[in-house]
């Protein structure tokens, strides 16, 4: 079994949400399915799961009925990305907007692992551009870098004005 | 040299000579005074056969020779007294002579020495001129030399003061633009405009990304 995460579950903390939300929606669902074995009648609300819990869901009960072995499973799987996906920080020069978060959660996905789990920070005096890390390594792709790297341009440029 | 031992020479002769004459004199004169005994004798003898020569004879006799020994004395001093005269003038003129040979000796050794020295004198000085000639243009070379040396030094100080000036401006000058830029930039900063640099930054950057990735697993 294979699970696409959903781009807006993007950094390790959206995953660790979701599965605290599967794992609440599976509590409910096991108590669902002892007082339909022992027929009692009432039924309790469902927890109120998010988008992409419920896309989740949704998902896996598209092929055969969900029971209480494949959220099981589907936990496992979440938990076993939580441990193993790779982990990249995008540091952005303000707080990142949702239309960036998955434009980025997206690209990364695509190009690099299916499940790659997306960190967004922000720091305003990267004044544009992005920081990038894996583990240990960093990309600094930020405008404020870029200007104190072409700073020794400036005179050159104010000369030629 | 010559002229001292002619000299020398000379004045021991005359010597010589004037002791001879004055031995000669002074034993006529103590011969006459202190005749011998056996002269005596034989002038006794001699005058043996005169004996019978009268008192007045003998005395004419004596008187004569007397005079005679008298007059030969005299003589002898007039003639000793002109030779040690002329003897004198000789030895004086001779003295004259060599004291003037000597001064002209002494002088012209002397005018000798002086021309010597003054040769020495104008050369050690011909040669402290060239010296300080020499050590004057060595001198004005290594001034001329240090000249250069310092005007090149400060013309390279300066050049240097120059650049470092214009380094600490283009720092200030980039700082102050970089502070102004920093300072503007980060209130206004719009990432929905940035949305399409950022995915193209990553697709230039995918090959390190993905390294990294790698490498950390």
């Amino acid at each position: 079994m294979k699970i696409n995460l959903p781009n807006n579950v993007a950094s390790s903390q959206d995953l660790t949400d979701l599965i605290l939300e599967i794992q609440d929606y599976a509590r409910w669902f096991e108590h669902e399915s002892i007082k339909v074995k022992v027929s009692i009648k009432h039924v309790s609300k469902s927890p109120i799961l998010s988008p992409s819990a419920t896309q989740l869901i949704h998902e896996s009960e598209s092929k055969q009925p969900l029971t209480m072995q494949k959220l099981d499973e589907i936990l496992s799987l979440l938990k076993n990305y939580s441990n193993n996906s790779p982990t990249i920080t995008f540091t952005l020069a303000a707080p990142a907007t949702n239309d960036i978060k998955l434009s980025l959660v997206d690209w990364c996905r695509k190009n690099i692992l299916p499940n790659t789990l997306v960190n967004f920070k922000f720091n305003s005096s990267l004044l544009g551009g992005m920081v990038v890390h894996c583990g240990s390594h960093i990309f600094d792709w930020s405008f404020r870098r870029q200007i104190l790297e072409s700073r020794d341009r400036f005179p050159e440029v104010l000369r030629n004005v | 040299m010559t002229n001292n031992t002619f000299l020398q020479i000379f004045l021991l002769v005359n010597v010589f000579i004037i002791g001879g004459l004055v031995a000669i004199a002074a034993r006529h004169a103590y011969a006459h005074f202190h005749p011998h005994p056996l002269e005596i004798a034989e002038k006794i003898h001699r005058q043996s056969p005169e004996a019978h020569l009268t008192q007045a004879m003998k005395e004419h006799l004596v008187e004569i020779s007397e005079k005679h020994f008298q007059t030969v004395l005299n003589r002898s001093v007039v003639e000793l007294q002109h030779s040690l005269k002329s003897t004198s003038a000789r030895l004086d003129k001779q003295l004259n002579r060599l004291g003037a040979d000597i001064i002209t000796d002494e002088m012209k050794r002397y005018h000798n020495d002086l021309e010597q020295l003054r040769k020495q004198a104008e050369y050690v000085i011909s040669n402290a001129q060239k010296d300080i000639t020499l050590h004057n243009t060595d001198l004005k070379a290594q001034l001329e030399k240090r000249q250069v040396e310092l005007q090149a030094k400060q013309d390279e100080d300066i050049k240097i003061a120059k650049q470092r000036i214009i380094q600490d401006l283009d720092t200030k000058l980039s700082d102050a633009i970089a502070s102004f830029l920093t300072e503007t930039l980060q209130h206004n900063v719009d990432l929905g405009a940035q949305n399409a640099y950022l995915t193209d930054m990553l697709e230039v950057h995918k090959a390190e990304i993905i390294k990294g990735i790698i490498d950390e697993d």
